[in-house]
């Protein structure tokens, strides 16, 4: 309850740890989050790789495709070659079928038979228009003339060919006819680049792929145009394996690059993964923000505990039922049981000291009643029996909801202070015997005085009488009488000034009791009454029957009361019977802790001048008087840590109060322990 | 006349007894003031004057008294015996200084108090006496006092005419006038007187 589990030391040692334990899913979240770009990354590069070889399959095709129509116009072109080479054709039939060939490829712009010196043998034109051929066209008719091969020429654009559209771009395929090694001219097909890629490529693909031939320059020979958002993104060449000329298929994908973000998968996945880590940096809040306020907590807890140990109050906490929840370190040691010995218990408390039970219960009781005492002193008990005076605080223990669920008390350990008011009341006792010794100096010189005139007055009345007795020896015993009578009291007198000093300063550790006031004057009432009723003053004290005890020494206050009250009767000697009244009252003041005594009687009064010196050692106004009485009075009084004071009273007279601390329970418990 | 003067009625009657075994009228007061006032009203006693003066009393100590007699010039004519308590011997002191008698400490040998009483007495009486001579001497003329003052050096009264330049006739006339008003017979007695 009391020793929290040590927890200062241990506490570095996970640090290490935590930035270990932090580290992993660190590494982890990265690891994922590699992964997770590089997916994608990966899946878009592979969907890129398959359209690239789809693409290539797709080109491939069209490649094939292309190359076997031109394929099959070349074995036509051929066979009609052989057999205008045979020569038994007739112009219509001719012409019939270079037309047909038109109709079967519509690649084909026209075909015409020149022959070698360029005029027109035949064309598939019903109206035979000569046929102007580039240079390059006329290059590839010498050299097919040469080799015997068919050949294509290089297709440029035929600007002066005006069968064509302006700009288009022509390629002839040249087959040359021979008859024997008569060369009958060469039979020229002329190709519109264009046309070939209109015709040859299919719809499908050129909806998808803007195909293209270019020539070795890469200078574009003829576009078949589609529209789509991607060009140059995936592109494939493919050369036409025409002989004479140089032809590349070029596709084109319209398709783009594989988006990334429209990939569902893609976005759903970062999408979770983002949720992911924002869930994850919100625990890790979360977690460090616990962690602040539990070390926060963790310290407010240590610091109330060293708090709560460093405390010399005792504290201590009780339910509504009076059951201990809780004792600091302080409180054990005041009381004297470890903690565990006391947590848990219901009244009677081990520590409850017997003598005191009764004062315990009645308190426990109010306590069970919802009412405490907020502050008192009471004495606890150590398990030796040593008896501890302590000072008690008690409040209601109230919970978050303002309900109260116990008593919080704090125990001041107060035997030190009373040891130490105990210890400076000591001291003050030497201070006022020391005050007293010094007084002592001023009292001796007084002493002298005061004893020197019995003495003279003796030696005079002595002296006298042996002078009458030397003169002669028969004197009269009647003339020496009255003189020896003097001298004898003179004698007594002294006896009696040397006896009151020596009652007053004889060493004698005064024997300081609890004592009852009412008691006290018990003990002198039959003296008071004596003096009272010669004098025919009533003698009336009026004591409250709870007056606490006084500590003292009884005989010196004895002593001072009746000083007090002879004083006070002598007071009166000289005013009407009815006003011979001497009162003594004692009261409680419990503020103070004091009791005080009031000596009141209804005489002459003080005169302003006497009060002055009413304290004065040796100043009287009584012719027996010695001036020591309200002198003694007052030193006596002091030396029990009272005061003596006189005023008017209103009535008429003087009031003498002397106060006296009154014995509380607690010193009372001291002093009984000390006896 | 001893004056006694103490506050305590006590020592007033026991040195009153004292004196009086001792032959010595006795007188006392019982403040300073009272004294004081008695004094101012009354003569001197023939037989000469004494004071004992307790030096602690209320009202009016023994000091103030005797500083009042000395104002009065009166210490000669009334010697002072102060009474001391313990501790009071510097003050008593000061005051011997000061022209008083003498001063006992208490407790006192009585007898030898007494018998400083009694020379206080006889010096009060023989002060009273050169009082008395002196206002005898102060109703001289003043050739009267020169005539005396050749006389008492022993000079015949030829001498005296011679020095003085008048006739024997006028110092023998001038002689029985100083006898007379200085109440002597003889010239011894005069010098006597004058001593």
């Amino acid at each position: 309850m009391t020793t929290m589990p040590p927890e200062a030391a241990p506490r570095r040692r996970p640090h290490s740890t935590t930035s270990l334990r932090w580290l992993l899913p660190i590494v982890l979240v990265l690891f994922f989050l590699a992964i997770l770009i590089w997916l994608p990354w990966q899946a878009r590069q592979m969907e890129s790789n398959e359209r690239q070889e789809q693409l290539i399959a797709d080109t491939l095709w069209v490649e094939q495709t292309i190359r076997f129509q031109m394929g099959r116009d070349e074995e036509s072109l051929r066979s009609l070659g052989v057999e205008i080479a045979a020569g038994h054709l007739t112009a219509a039939q001719l012409h019939e079928r270079m037309e047909r060939l038109l109709k079967n490829g519509h690649e084909l712009l026209r075909v015409v038979w020149l022959k070698p010196d360029g005029a027109v043998a035949g064309s598939s034109d019903p109206l035979a228009t000569p046929v102007e051929l580039t240079a390059a066209s006329r290059a590839t008719a010498d050299i097919t003339r040469k080799t015997r091969q068919p050949m294509y020429t290089q297709p440029e654009a035929q600007t002066p060919n005006q069968a064509a559209a302006p700009s288009a771009v022509l390629m002839d395929y040249h087959v040359p006819l021979f008859r024997g090694d008569d060369y009958l001219g060469d039979l020229v097909a002329t190709y519109q680049a264009s046309a070939l890629l209109d015709e040859m490529v299919p719809w499908w693909f050129a909806q998808d792929n803007q195909v293209s031939l270019v020539d070795r320059d890469d200078k574009v020979l003829a576009r078949r145009a589609a529209a789509g958002p991607g060009h140059g993104v995936y592109t494939h060449k493919r050369a036409l394996d025409l002989p004479g000329a140089s032809v590349t298929l070029v596709t084109d994908s319209v398709k783009s690059e594989p988006q990334l973000l429209p990939n569902l998968l893609v976005g759903s996945v970062v999408a979770l993964s983002l949720a992911l880590l924002w869930s994850l940096l919100a625990l890790w809040g979360h977690i460090s923000k616990r962690l602040a306020a539990e070390g926060a907590l963790r310290q407010q807890m240590s610091f109330r505990t060293a708090m709560e140990n460093s405390l010399v109050t005792g504290l201590r906490a009780r339910d509504l039922e009076g059951r201990i929840t809780y004792v600091n370190p302080a409180f054990c040691q005041i009381v004297g049981y470890p903690a565990e010995e006391i947590v848990g218990k219901l009244p009677p408390m081990p520590y409850w000291a017997p003598e005191a039970m009764s004062e315990y219960q009645a308190r426990f009781a109010s306590v069970l009643a919802g009412k405490v005492t907020p502050q008192f002193e009471t004495v606890f008990q150590r398990p030796n029996g040593e008896r501890v005076p302590v000072l008690v605080f008690e409040a209601p223990l109230v919970d978050n909801d303002g309900k109260q669920t116990g008593w919080m008390g704090s125990i001041l350990d107060i035997s030190d202070r009373k040891r130490i008011e105990e210890l400076s009341r000591q001291q003050q006792e030497k201070l006022q015997t020391s005050a007293r010794l010094a007084t002592m100096g001023e009292i001796a010189s007084m002493l002298a005085h005061e004893l020197n005139q019995p003495l003279a007055a003796i030696s005079s009345y002595t002296t006298g009488a042996l002078n009458l007795l030397a003169r002669s020896a028969q004197v009269d015993g009647g003339l020496l009488k009255p003189a020896l009578e003097q001298a004898s009291t003179q004698a007594q007198r002294a006896g009696q000034i040397i006896r009151s000093v020596h009652e007053f300063v004889k060493q004698r550790e005064p024997q300081r009791q609890q004592v009852a006031v009412a008691s006290l004057l018990d003990d002198i009432r039959a003296l008071i009454e004596l003096q009272a009723r010669q004098s025919y003053v009533s003698f009336v004290t009026e004591i409250p029957p709870d007056l606490p005890a006084v500590l003292a020494d009884r005989v010196m206050i004895e002593q001072v009361l009746l000083n007090l009250t002879r004083n006070g009767i002598e007071a009166m000697q000289e005013v009407p019977p009815d006003q011979r009244v001497l009162r003594v009252v004692a009261c409680h003041d419990a503020a103070t802790a004091q009791v005080s005594v009031a000596v009141i009687d209804r005489g002459h009064g003080i005169p302003q001048e006497v009060a002055e010196r009413l304290f004065s050692p040796f100043f009287s106004t009584k012719a027996e008087g010695m001036g020591m009485g309200l002198n003694i009075c007052r030193t006596a009084i002091e030396f029990h840590g009272g005061s003596l004071t006189h005023r008017a009273n209103p009535q008429g007279g003087t009031i003498f109060t002397f106060v006296l601390p009154a014995v509380t329970a607690a010193a009372a418990a001291i002093a009984e322990q000390e006896t | 006349m001893l004056h006694i003067v103490d506050d305590e009625a006590v020592v007033r009657d026991a040195l009153i007894w004292l004196a009086t075994s001792r032959g010595i009228a006795a007188r006392s007061y019982d403040t300073g003031t009272q004294f004081l006032q008695q004094l101012g009203a009354g003569q001197f006693d023939a037989d000469g004057d004494c004071v004992l003066l307790d030096v602690r009393m209320p009202d009016m100590n023994g000091v103030a008294v005797f500083d009042q007699l000395s104002v009065r010039g009166l210490t000669q004519r009334m010697p002072v015996i102060f009474l001391t308590g313990h501790g009071d011997v510097p003050m008593a002191v000061d005051t011997l200084k000061r022209g008083a008698f003498d001063f006992f400490e208490k407790p006192f040998n009585d007898n030898q108090l007494m018998d400083r009483v009694q020379e206080g007495l006889a010096n009060s009486r023989k002060a009273g006496e050169m009082a008395a001579v002196h206002a005898r001497l102060a109703t001289l003329s003043t050739r009267e006092r020169e005539v005396l003052d050749l006389i008492l050096a022993g000079k015949m009264n030829k001498v005296v005419a011679d020095e003085l330049g008048i006739s024997m006739r006028t110092v023998e006339v001038h002689r029985a006038h100083i006898f007379d008003k200085m109440q002597v017979k003889t010239a011894v007695e005069l010098a006597g007187l004058l001593k």
